[in-house]
């Protein structure tokens, strides 16, 4: 038993965070606390739930960079709409980002799974496509917190239980995590249990086996997209609560960020490989770096270099070893 | 009876080309009369093609061996900070006339190195590794703009010698001088595709990689070369680069990425590999550059032309499959006598 945890890539990354939590704890106390997990975990839920859809999305052998696109849509039109119609509802506003969200996920669906074309180029085109739409038509302008129906900023400083430290402040966990957890346990429900998941790690292995096994291609793609818009649309929400000031060139940009992280977490871009808790582990890792560079003396500015050197590093060990596992079964992919 | 020879011998994909991009030009003069069809703006098409054109044909070979290449841009850009730098650090308003000159020569032999290195390392994660070309190119695309931002902390490295600048804008009669490296590079490109054998293994390669394994291609070295390759030329446009703007920083150019896979693809290259003629690059180049003098003097804002960027793109993919499938129907149809 011990063997297989050992083999695994999430093993791995698990022990470099704790290493690296470690390290920073040393050079700052102040890390280590339990307010500081809350902080970080409030400002990680998005990018989480958004690596999730990757996953998704890598899974079915495919890949999707039209994700922030679609996320900051879903969620500037959903304030604004609520702006508009004046019906301050959380739940409103879940309904229209999600809606919006499977609209735009829909249409990556469609040209994919009918026209079969290259995921990689045809979401960088609807990336661009949905992106410059939204900036075109619905425009550049911000909404603060001023603006903001309440519901949002409701939803960005609700904590589910508070607790009070000596010094008088309260910290407490943020209501994120119910979204955050509602995603994963859905996502590992359908993946795990259903046919449609099993077609999603089909399809990603081998497309022609999957095709002769019976399985429904266009079906299983277009449920993909149209998931991880949905997905997009709940983390535009979450999004626009949590940095309360939301303007629609935000998000788009940090793709790379997102995808890195979850092939960091053992995902593989062929497809047919990968665990939401190695897709989270790698999240998180992201997440680390990126509030702890500046403990340990190093300006933002080395960010991608530590994601590049890690994600190469992870990539090329993984790759390295499906070969050597290839040439112990004898099978040959080139 | 010439006609019909040269109607044979040049690709019908490559006609259509050329047609739309005649058609394209004409309509856009029509439409912005005075301002379109003026040496100044094809001056100013003239500047900015090279840059943009080395790394679309960087792309191209990526594309046609089957891969892709997310880095060129990264890749460049750090070319241009290493090349800078050594310019920075070594020239002072005191060294001559002469060390000038060999100081200038060392930093762009310096750029060159490098990006040849970074392609280096993305053809031997792909073959050697066997890390799929778009995860690679990704990784060290994101690995090159950190190591470039760590070293200058996202600011722009500037102070170049007049003599450098003078590449960026001189002219030889009327061409400028960056043009005329761009066009030198197209026809070695295309030579070294059309005439050598790595050209044909190339092809080879991106059409069927178990066959071309096969029938004897060292499939890792021609994938290599390849990167090679690609990761000069990016060198090559990042000299163009730096001495056109006179700094050199992460992050310059990086709309180029979305338009260079939209050129490729509007000029033929399969995405998939295996198919692709630089002449059709060149002319997907042209209708980029023209379209996009156009919408400036239209006076779009850069969200909507990325929109018709993304579309454009979109529009071409789905307009070769419709085409593929039409031809493959075709050639049921021729088949089916024998058959029966």
């Amino acid at each position: 038993m011990f063997d297989k945890i050992l083999k695994r890539n999430e093993t791995y990354l698990l022990l470099i965070i704790i290493l690296y939590s470690i390290v920073v704890t040393c050079s700052n106390k102040s890390f280590m606390s339990l307010e500081n997990l809350f902080d970080t975990l409030r400002s990680g839920t998005g990018m989480m739930i958004l690596g999730i859809g990757v996953l998704v999305a890598l899974l079915s052998g495919g890949i999707d960079v039209s994700f922030t696109a679609i996320a900051i849509s879903s969620g500037y039109i959903a304030v604004r709409t609520i702006m508009v119609i004046g019906i301050d509802n959380l739940f409103l506003a879940f309904v229209i980002s999600c809606s919006i969200g499977v609209f735009l996920g829909a249409i990556n669906g469609i040209i994919i799974s009918y026209f079969k074309l290259p995921t990689l180029i045809t979401t960088l085109g609807t990336l661009n496509l949905f992106h410059g739409l939204l900036l075109t038509i619905i425009g550049t302008k911000s909404v603060n917190a001023a603006q903001m129906p309440k519901c949002f900023i409701k939803f960005g400083s609700a904590k589910l239980f508070t607790i009070t430290t000596a010094s008088g402040t309260t910290y407490g966990l943020s209501v994120f995590v119910i979204p955050l957890i509602v995603v994963i346990v859905l996502t590992w429900f359908i993946l795990k249990y259903t046919m449609l998941g099993r077609g999603i790690y089909a399809i990603g292995n081998n497309m022609e086996s999957a095709v002769r096994a019976g399985i429904n291609v266009i079906k299983t793609q277009l449920f993909v997209y149209c998931y991880i818009g949905f997905l997009n649309g709940i983390m535009g929400v979450v999004f626009v609560s949590e940095v309360r000031w939301v303007n629609p060139v935000y998000l788009v940009g940090t793709e790379l960020t997102v995808i890195a992280a979850v092939v960091i977490g053992g995902a593989k871009l062929t497809g047919g490989s990968g665990t939401i808790f190695g897709a989270l582990l790698g999240v998180g890792f992201i997440t680390l770096l990126n509030s702890t560079l500046v403990f340990l003396g190093l300006s933002s500015s080395w960010m991608d270099f530590f994601i590049g050197f890690v994600m190469i590093i992870s990539i090329g060990i993984n790759s390295y070893r499906s070969i050597l596992k290839d040439r112990r079964i004898l099978s040959f992919k080139l | 009876m010439l006609f019909s020879k040269i109607i044979k011998k040049v690709n019908a994909n490559i006609l259509i080309l050329f047609f739309i991009t005649i058609i394209i030009v004409i309509m856009l003069s029509i439409l912005l009369k005075d301002t379109f069809l003026t040496i100044r703006n094809f001056q100013s098409m003239a500047y900015q093609v090279p840059e943009f054109g080395l790394l679309a044909l960087a792309m191209a070979i990526a594309m046609m061996s089957g891969g892709i290449d997310l880095s060129v841009i990264a890749n460049a850009n750090l070319s241009g900070i290493l090349a800078a730098l050594v310019m920075t650090n070594y020239i002072t308003p005191e060294t001559g006339e002469m060390q000038v000159i060999l100081y200038i020569i060392l930093a762009i032999f310096s750029a060159l190195a490098l990006s040849s290195m970074c392609g280096l390392l993305n053809g031997l994660l792909i073959s050697y590794l066997g890390v799929p070309a778009i995860l690679a190119t990704l990784g060290t695309m994101i690995f090159y703009s950190g190591v470039g931002m760590a070293i200058t902390e996202g600011k722009g490295v500037v102070g170049f010698p007049d003599q450098f600048l003078e590449i960026g804008v001189a002219k030889i009669s009327i061409f400028p001088i960056p043009l005329i490296i761009f066009i030198i590079a197209v026809v070695i490109v295309s030579l070294i595709l059309s005439k050598t054998p790595l050209g044909q293994k190339i092809y080879l390669l991106g059409t069927n990689p178990i066959a071309a394994r096969f029938s004897g291609i060292n499939n890792d070295i021609v994938l290599i070369k390849t990167y090679i390759l690609t990761g000069f030329l990016a060198g090559m446009s990042s000299v163009i680069m730096i001495s056109r703007v006179n700094s050199a920083k992460i992050g310059y150019g990086n709309t180029y990425l979305l338009q260079a896979i939209l050129v490729v693809v509007l000029g033929g290259v399969d995405p998939y590999g295996g198919r692709g003629k630089i002449s059709g690059v060149i002319m997907g180049i042209i209708i980029l550059q023209s379209l996009q003098s156009g919408f400036t003097l239209f006076g779009f804002d850069p969200y909507s032309k990325r929109f018709i960027w993304g579309l454009m793109l979109l529009l071409v993919m789905v307009i070769n499959y419709v085409n593929t499938k039409r031809q493959e129907k075709i050639s049921k149809k021729e088949k089916k006598p024998i058959m029966n």
